[in-house]
């Protein structure tokens, strides 16, 4: 029982991280109507900007995380009208090639990050390692809980920002139909290239979070594009409020599976799930729409 | 197909030119060192599974990020059949890796196809994870340390084995595709899915049979290179590496084009090779692959390919010479 509940615990708090690493994803989606390969390609260098800042300046991960937002997101809103430009040319098919853009530019990061910074993971301190918190039987990292709760602080101002705002209400606008919102006066061009730059800044700040538990190394890009996928899958892709339950769920199937069937096979169940979640409900689980 | 002069003549030129193509690659070895014949066997090796990705990439029109899944299946059938305790010939175990990976391919490809584009690419990439992660755990595999085969040291035996099956893969998808009421469905699927399917095409039927085709191919390159390397692992037959370059060997040279995966791939590996014998190693490759998609995506979406026969005027060019000579 204690295990259970120690799985539980570690689950939702995972969940949470995964919440915020795939909000800025299905925001993407929604929008520019473009799977981005890349977005472990942004965890990864968030989490090497949060190393750098620690290493180089002694700044802690929990407050450069700030700066690490700040600076993708000025690389995403230039990077935004490119994708913008390969998704609405008159390319025989516009999707697969905006699909094979991300995909080299996952393949330009993943690279460079090997080239300039060899395969060894680093490890990111920040002022709660080592730290823990007793709640009856079950031990909390505080370093965990603390990154949950600035994950669960990012994307609620995600959400907010979404629904609160007028530039929150152009981004739903043009989620809903390009078209009319371009109709209507919402300059769609510099929407979808701000989208992109607030993404592209979650992702990176979940990539500081995802550093400073584990660690960072230039193939954990990988994992975390699939993880982004599961749980956009699950969410229904384009789903914003989706995400909510379906990063939970895979946190809880991810920390149950390490916990009762071994670490190793835990990523072969969470591949296989996912699999099988695309084949039995390929438009997700938990409907779409923003 | 055909009727008139002018397409008679065509024809008859395109049988010229791969014959002389043939003919030239097959004596290659004469006038080559052992090792330039490594890299140009290496060469064929990437063209014929450009080839076998550019049938659905380019001709289907589905994204597959999950092909080297059917290369590690082509290897590990191979390695494994191969082994002291069952001790199969070489050559006899090409068809059982063939027609595994083309039953793999058939079950993974009927429910997956179904999917629209992105989730296809998807479902496919985890299918990929998935196989890698099963190598690492699994006994028959060797798990990570992978599994050793008879070592042949005959350079020659594999640039005619790799020019076999590079050459019977080109001129089979070639047929195929420009010349069989299968090639004409599949390009109707790609240019406009409902329509090809309000026509009576069985797209999935289609779409399933193009995958396990590729699937084929991909395989028998990855029996090949098994036996080449003699010894494989999870990484170097099922890592994302082998996909990434069969996406990008298409792209460059040419999507939906029948040469030009054979050109991409060329060019991409004699500069895969240029860079590792110059650095030593081939760590600066992904980056330019990648810079390279990129850049191919944004300037380039025909591929290298439309550079040489797109621009009318070029094609005038040659055909007034060739009409000449």
């Amino acid at each position: 029982m204690d295990l259970f509940l120690q799985a539980i615990v570690n689950g939702v708090l995972i969940g949470g991280i995964l919440i915020c690493l795939t909000v800025g994803f299905q925001l993407t989606f929604g929008v520019l109507h473009v799977i981005d390969f890349a977005v472990g390609g942004w965890v990864m260098l968030g989490g090497y900007a949060a190393y750098w800042l620690v290493a180089l300046a002694g700044i802690d991960p929990f407050i450069s995380i700030f700066f690490v937002f700040a600076l993708f997101a000025l690389i995403g809103r230039a990077i935004g009208p490119l994708i913008y430009h390969v998704r609405t040319s008159r390319y025989a098919r516009p999707d697969l090639m905006a699909l094979a853009f991300t995909f080299g530019l996952f393949l330009l990061m993943r690279g460079g990050a090997l080239w300039l910074w060899s395969y060894n993971s680093r490890n990111v301190e920040s002022v709660f390692s080592g730290e823990f918190l007793t709640v009856g039987s079950v031990t909390i990292p505080l370093l965990r809980l603390s990154a949950f709760l600035m994950a669960i602080l990012i994307s609620l101002g995600v959400f907010l920002l979404l629904y609160r705002t007028r530039f929150g209400m152009a981004v739903r606008a043009v989620a809903q139909n390009r078209d009319h919102a371009g109709l209507m006066g919402v300059d769609v061009k510099r929407v979808s290239a701000y989208v992109y730059g607030l993404y592209t800044g979650i992702t990176a700040s979940a990539g500081v979070l995802i550093a400073t538990i584990y660690s960072v190394n230039p193939s954990v890009g990988v994992r975390y594009t699939l993880f982004a996928f599961f749980v956009a899958v699950l969410a229904g892709l384009g789903s914003v409020g989706g995400v909510l339950i379906a990063g939970l769920a895979l946190g809880l199937l991810e920390s149950l599976a390490s916990t009762y069937v071994g670490s190793r096979y835990s990523l072969l169940i969470v591949f296989g799930v996912l699999f099988l979640v695309l084949l039995v409900a390929p438009k997700g689980v938990l409907g779409r729409g923003i | 197909m055909a009727s008139n002069p002018g397409e008679v003549r065509g024809y008859l030129f395109r049988l010229a030119a791969i014959a002389v193509c043939l003919l030239a690659l097959a004596v290659v070895p004469a006038f080559v060192d052992p090792y330039s014949l490594r890299i140009v066997t290496g060469a064929l090796m990437w063209a014929g599974l450009a080839c076998a990705w550019n049938i659905v990439g380019g001709y289907a029109g589905y994204i597959s990020f999950g092909h080297s899944a059917f290369f590690g299946i082509g290897a590990y059938t191979t390695a494994i059949l191969m082994q002291s305790g069952i001790g199969m010939p070489f050559l006899a175990t090409l068809l059982p890796s063939v027609v595994v990976a083309m039953i793999v391919a058939a079950i993974i490809g009927g429910p997956t196809m179904r999917l629209r584009g992105a989730y296809f690419a998807i479902a496919t990439w985890a299918f990929a994870e998935m196989l890698i992660q099963l190598a690492t755990i699994l006994d028959v595999t060797g798990g990570t340390a992978g599994l050793s085969l008879p070592a042949y040291l005959n350079e020659f035996f594999f640039y005619y084995t790799m020019l076999a099956a590079a050459a019977a893969s080109f001129l089979g998808v070639w047929y195929l595709i420009e010349y069989t009421r299968f090639g004409f469905r599949l390009k109707a699927l790609r240019d406009h899915e409902p329509a090809a399917e309000a026509m009576g095409i069985r797209t999935n039927l289609v779409k399933v049979q193009a995958f396990a085709l590729s699937a084929a191919i991909t395989a028998l390159f990855g029996s090949v290179f098994a036996y080449w390397t003699t010894y494989i692992d999870p990484h170097s037959v099922l890592g994302p590496d082998i996909t990434d370059q069969m996406v990008v060997m298409v792209l460059l040279g040419g999507l939906g084009t029948i040469w030009g995966p054979a050109l991409g791939a060329v060019v991409l590996w004699m500069t895969n090779r240029y860079i590792w014998s110059t650095f030593g190693d081939t760590v600066v490759y992904l980056p330019i692959l990648g810079l390279i998609i990129a850049m191919v995506v944004l300037f380039l979406p025909n591929g290298l390919i439309s550079l040489i026969v797109g621009r009318r005027r070029g094609r005038e060019l040659i055909s007034r010479i060739l009409r000449k000579l």
